[in-house]
């Protein structure tokens, strides 16, 4: 009883010992927020990762080819067996985007991905990726006349789809008509007024004067048309130019007011710029092209002298799953038009190849295992394959996060047991101050244990105390995190967290119940820990010295 | 080494320990409350020693009021915390009723100190952050646990209240030690040995530190005391005036009882 009593009242009356604790609050505040943080930015992260990622992978590296697909997707079925949920083929290649973007080429390096249109979105998150609602459900490579609004709804765009592709279209010819094919003119005070529609914003006519539309340029447009044959929307075999103008008919003539190339859905960063605008700090997005627009990708052939072809693209949807690293560099073709581009396909046996084959398990399924099994039966020695989980894809990646957590955590826990250092100095003066109380107690029949316990309850009580508060301020600070950030970012001008690096519009958190039990134990443990010492002290203190004590 | 000296008043009727367990272990019965033979203390690392008690010899009887006296440093105090079990002799004897108590376990001397002695001491040695009333039921908090205090709580509090009303102190229960003269710490201090009904009372220079009007109204109350709860007081001090109205006197000098007075 008077342990607690006592206990109490020094908890009460030693105010010095509560901001001893301070540091315990702190401590564990920092621990609960961080981890919170990191938690919530590395579950975001391996969630991106994972998305665009099949469980396991098998591909033959480099420009490699896998021949016979079909048999190993039913060899891969056999071995995996019941935890396959579904499999696809893929054609991956490093490849060259050009587009025009007022009146230039650019031309930068992508992985072309060559993904078929019914398998590829059950192996990987592909569907919630998109901007275009129609294609939410199905892959599908063809231009939509709507559905982008929702995604793409922003101020440099006028229109987006088949919309825009038939007013700048109509644009060109306009021009043709006016100043003869091989006119090359200024973009500005053109009479477009024909050509826009009646729902288009009213500013529509200044954007459309910026617009990256193509110049009327007769030899680049005979070029195009050679080198466009195979990218028709029917797919003919690739064979660039077997065909000539004069031979089709105007039925057969593309006409891109009508027609589209081969689909191809770009990544959002590939296709657009993130700036902060000067004036107003905000962060916008400069698109360089739009869905609608065509573009040319050059990749190599198949085969053992590869060589490069050009394809003319159209641009049907963008593809942003967030993770820059992907957005920046991947684009997505139809499997098939890739295989007949990069000649995959043996023209005699019509035998197709892919570059790799990828798998999704059912949930719970245990990866690591089946892509053990697989490597079994795909022995490296006999198939050049690499197989791999998403995890070791992104190792490098997976394990220097979970290596920083754990630095930040055995840091952040240091904090902790500095604060119990503190503890321990602050107790161990208290207890030389209640030197002759200590005496007192020992006097009135109390025994060593019974004193011992008043400074163990008292350490504990203080370690409860700081921990408890720093939970609360922990918890506090997570709920709060965007606000504080927004507010720390207000008062130094600097941006806590970049939108243009992180691509999350808020810091994301995940508070983890068993994080915080655990970090609650180990502050309150270090806070009785350090009050042992003082309290062995105050037990073995002799009763008539402690009284002597001045 | 002195032999043995007894004192007077009790030399006729002292029985020996072994006698003592034939009669029943009753506390008015016994004619001697504590008993020393032979007591050694000395103070000090293992080279440089300094003896304090050489050879004390003493019974103090039960139900009186006995002072031990003697000039500083001659030991009475060392002794009074040898009797209360508060520390132990190097050699010697100490005999409370039929125990031997100079070399018990801990719990038990711990549970002497708590139940059978009253300890008090010159500089009061209330605890500070307790208030009058709470320091004075501190030996029952901590003879009880936790839930037998709280089901004693009325009954304690009422006891402890009854104690401070007769130190005079009824008024002053909520205060704390450092709002109290040092008369009326010492009469709670006194309330205090006295909350757990002990046997013995031992006091260390009570009025040592208190002028003397107080110390004359400390001395007072336990005087009446004495008479009322049928206490054994042993008390040492240096003041002769006191000395000379206690039942006996021990003068100790340089570690030895001199002759008795009376």
């Amino acid at each position: 009883m008077y342990k607690l009593l006592l206990s109490w009242r020094y908890l009460k009356t030693r105010f010095i010992a509560l901001a001893s604790i301070v540091s315990v609050t702190l401590g564990v505040a920092t621990l609960i927020v961080v981890n919170s943080v990191m938690a919530g930015f590395v579950d975001e992260m391996k969630d991106r990762l994972h998305g665009i990622l099949s469980d396991i992978e098998l591909a033959d590296p480099g420009l490699g080819e896998i021949p016979w697909p079909d048999l190993h997707v039913k060899e891969i079925e056999r071995v995996v067996g019941d935890d396959l949920e579904a499999i696809t083929t893929i054609v991956r290649v490093p490849a060259l985007l050009n587009l025009k973007f007022r009146e230039r080429q650019w031309t930068q390096q992508i992985i072309l991905m060559g993904i078929d249109e019914k398998t590829y979105g059950e192996v990987t998150k592909f569907h919630p990726f998109v901007m275009n609602d129609h294609k939410k459900n199905e892959i599908s490579f063809k231009l939509e006349e709507d559905g982008y609004e929702k995604k793409l709804d922003h101020p440099t765009f006028g229109s987006v789809g088949w919309p825009y592709r038939r007013a700048k279209a109509a644009e060109k010819k306009e021009l043709e008509r006016l100043f003869g094919p091989a006119a090359s003119m200024p973009r500005v005070a053109l009479p477009v007024e024909e050509t826009i529609q009646a729902d288009q914003p009213a500013d529509f006519q200044l954007q459309l004067a910026d617009l990256p539309s193509a110049a009327p340029n007769l030899n680049e447009m005979a070029q195009e048309a050679e080198t466009t044959s195979g990218g028709l929307t029917e797919l003919s075999a690739f064979d660039p130019g077997s065909m000539h103008r004069d031979q089709l008919s105007a039925e057969e003539m593309f006409d891109p007011e009508r027609d589209q190339y081969t689909g191809i859905i770009l990544g959002l960063a590939i296709s657009n710029r993130k700036y902060v605008d000067a004036d107003t700090g905000e962060t916008k997005d400069a698109y360089m092209i739009r869905p609608g627009d065509d573009v040319q990708v050059t990749l190599p052939t198949a085969g053992p002298n590869p060589s490069p072809v050009s394809e003319n693209c159209t641009v049907v949807d963008f593809y942003s799953s967030n993770m820059h690293e992907y957005d920046s560099s991947f684009a997505f073709m139809p499997l098939k038009s890739m295989q007949k581009l990069r000649g995959m396909i043996d023209p005699s046996t019509g035998n197709s190849t892919v570059s790799a084959i990828q798998i999704r398990l059912k949930e719970g399924a245990d990866t690591a295992a089946i892509r053990d099994k697989l490597i079994q039966r795909f022995p490296a020695e006999q198939y050049p394959y690499i197989i791999q989980t998403w995890q070791d894809t992104q190792r490098p990646l997976l394990s220097a996060v979970n290596l920083e957590v754990t630095i930040l955590n055995i840091l952040l826990f240091l904090i902790i047991a500095v604060a119990g250092f503190g503890i321990l100095a602050t107790f161990y003066m208290i207890v030389v101050e209640k030197t002759k109380d200590i005496g007192i107690l020992k006097a009135l029949g109390a025994p060593s244990r019974g004193v011992m316990s008043i400074f163990l309850g008292y350490g504990l009580s203080l370690g409860a105390v700081g921990t408890g508060a720093g939970i609360l301020l922990g918890l506090l600070f997570v709920f709060n995190i965007n606000g504080i950030a927004g507010i720390v970012q207000r008062i130094t001008g600097q941006e806590i967290f970049d939108p243009t690096i992180y691509y999350f519009s808020e810091i994301p958190t995940i508070i983890n119940p068993t994080m915080i039990v655990w970090v609650a134990f180990g502050a309150i443990l270090i806070a009785v820990l350090a009050s042992v010492l003082p309290a062995i002290r105050a037990a073995r203190m002799h009763p008539v010295k402690a009284l002597r004590y001045e | 080494m002195s032999s043995p000296i007894k004192l007077e008043s009790n030399s006729t009727f002292l029985p020996t320990p072994v006698e003592e367990q034939t009669t029943p272990n009753l506390r008015i019965a016994h004619p001697t409350a504590l008993r020393t033979t032979g007591l050694y203390k000395s103070f000090g690392k293992s080279n440089v020693k300094v003896p304090v008690l050489k050879g004390v010899d003493l019974d103090i009887p039960t139900g009186q009021f006995t002072a031990i006296v003697g000039q500083s440093g001659s030991g009475k105090s060392t002794l009074l915390h040898l009797l209360g079990t508060l520390d132990a002799p190097d050699k010697g004897e100490i005999w409370f009723r039929d125990e031997r108590i100079d070399s018990l376990p801990f719990k038990r001397r711990d549970q002497l100190r708590n139940q059978e002695f009253g300890l008090i001491f010159q500089f009061y040695h209330l605890l500070p952050e307790l208030n009058v009333l709470e320091n004075v039921l501190v030996p029952k908090m901590v003879e009880l646990g936790f839930w037998s205090y709280f089901r004693q709580k009325k009954a304690l509090k009422a006891r402890a209240n009854e104690l401070l009303e007769m130190v005079g102190m009824g008024h002053r229960l909520k205060h704390r030690p450092s709002q109290l003269s040092g008369g009326e710490m010492q009469r709670t201090a006194i309330a205090r040995a006295l909350i757990s009904n002990p046997s013995i009372l031992l006091a260390d220079e009570p009025t040592g530190n208190l002028d003397g009007q107080n110390g004359e109204e400390v001395m007072k109350t336990l005087m009446d005391l004495t008479q009322s709860e049928d206490l054994t007081i042993v008390m040492v001090t240096h003041d002769d005036r006191i000395a000379e109205t206690a039942d006996h006197i021990i003068r100790l000098v340089d570690g030895r009882v001199e002759e008795p007075q009376r």
